[in-house]
C-alpha cells in the first residue's frame, strides 16, 4: 500500500516518541488500543499552571499511519489548552497525512488517545 | 446448509472448549467427499455446489480452530457482532502489551534466540489463561462484557505471537 509523504515523514521522523513519568500529577496518559489490527498507543502529556500542554509523548506499536498519526497528535497538542486539544477530530488528522479509507481508524484511534490523556489528566487533578 | 453454524457443519455443538484433533479429523473427513476429483464425472450443478460446500468447510474450520476468532464468532452467534473497528480501553492490559512489545523489541535487537523461547512460553501461557476466562464465562448472557473485554484480549495476542512468529523467521535465517 502507498502511504503518502506526510505519514511517511512521521514515520521515518517521528515527532516526540518517548515517555512522560505517568505518576507526575501534572502528567495524563491515554491507553488505547485497536484489537482488528492490534495497535497499541501511548500518549501522554504534560500540563503546566495555565492549563497548556507544553510537552507531549508518544509511543505505538503499529502501522505507519498509525505511527503518523499520534505523531502529528503530539505535535498538534503541544502549546494548546486542554480544551482545545479535546477538539482535535479524527478527520483533521486523516486530511492532514492524506489517509486512505482503511486507514481511517489509525486516526480515530490518535483521536481517543488524546481524549483519554486529557480525561486521565483531569481525573488526576479532581476536574472531571 | 447455507444458514448452517460453523459448528454444525462439523455436527459439534456451539462451545468454546474444543478437542482441536477431533475437529481436524472431521474436517479432513468432510472436505474429502467434497473433493473435485469425485465429481469429475458429475453436472456442472453438482460441481458447483461441492466447490461451495469445500469453501464452506475451509472457512468454518480455519474460524474455529483459532481460539479468538471461535470466541468472536461464538458471541456473535449469540446475538451481535463484535464491532472490528472500535477503540479499547483497557488501560491495565494495553500497558503490559506495550511492555511485552518492548521487550520483544529488545530480544530483536540482541538477537536473543534463549530469551524469545522463553518470551513465547509466558505468551502461550496467557493465551491459556485467556482461553480459559473466556471458556468460564461467554455462555452467560450477563457477563457479555467480560467475555468481549477477554475476545479483544486474546486478539491482542494473536497479533503478538505473529510477530513473535516472524521474529522467529528472521532469527532462523
Amino acid at each position: 500500500m502507498a502511504y503518502s509523504e506526510k505519514v511517511i515523514d512521521h514515520y521515518e521522523n517521528p515527532r516526540n516518541v518517548g515517555k512522560l513519568d505517568a505518576e507526575d500529577p501534572d502528567v495524563g496518559t491515554g491507553m488505547v488500543g485497536a484489537p482488528a489490527c492490534g495497535d497499541v498507543m501511548r500518549l501522554q502529556i504534560k500540563v503546566n499552571e495555565q492549563g497548556v500542554i507544553e510537552d507531549a509523548k508518544f509511543k505505538t506499536y503499529g502501522c505507519g499511519s498509525a505511527i503518523a498519526s499520534s505523531s502529528l497528535a503530539t505535535e498538534w497538542m503541544k502549546g494548546k489548552t486542554l480544551d482545545e486539544a479535546e477538539t482535535i477530530k479524527n478527520t483533521q488528522i486523516a486530511e492532514e497525512l492524506a489517509l486512505p479509507p482503511v486507514k481511517i481508524h489509525c486516526s480515530v484511534l490518535a483521536e481517543d488517545a488524546i481524549k483519554a490523556a486529557v480525561r486521565d489528566y483531569k481525573h488526576k487533578k479532581g476536574l472531571a | 446448509m447455507g444458514n448452517a453454524s460453523h459448528f454444525a457443519l462439523f455436527d459439534l455443538k456451539p462451545d468454546f472448549r474444543l478437542d482441536l484433533e477431533g475437529l481436524a479429523a472431521r474436517y479432513r473427513e468432510r472436505v474429502r467427499r467434497v473433493h473435485p476429483d469425485r465429481f469429475a464425472g458429475a453436472s456442472e450443478r453438482e460441481q458447483r455446489l461441492a466447490l461451495e460446500e469445500s469453501a464452506q468447510l475451509n472457512e468454518a474450520y480455519q474460524t474455529l480452530r483459532s481460539p479468538s476468532q471461535r470466541a468472536r464468532y461464538l458471541l456473535a452467534l449469540q446475538g451481535e457482532q463484535m464491532h472490528q473497528e472500535t477503540t479499547v480501553q483497557d488501560p491495565a492490559f494495553l500497558m503490559q502489551q506495550m511492555e511485552l512489545r518492548e521487550e520483544l523489541q529488545e530480544l530483536q535487537e540482541g538477537a536473543d534466540l534463549g530469551g524469545l523461547a522463553a518470551f513465547k512460553r509466558r505468551l502461550g501461557q496467557a493465551q491459556e489463561q485467556l482461553n480459559e476466562g473466556f471458556a468460564a464465562c461467554w455462555a452467560d448472557p450477563l457477563r457479555r462484557d467480560e467475555a468481549e473485554r477477554l475476545a479483544r484480549r486474546m486478539q491482542f495476542l494473536d497479533k503478538l505471537s505473529a510477530e513473535v512468529r516472524q521474529l522467529e523467521e528472521r532469527l532462523d535465517d
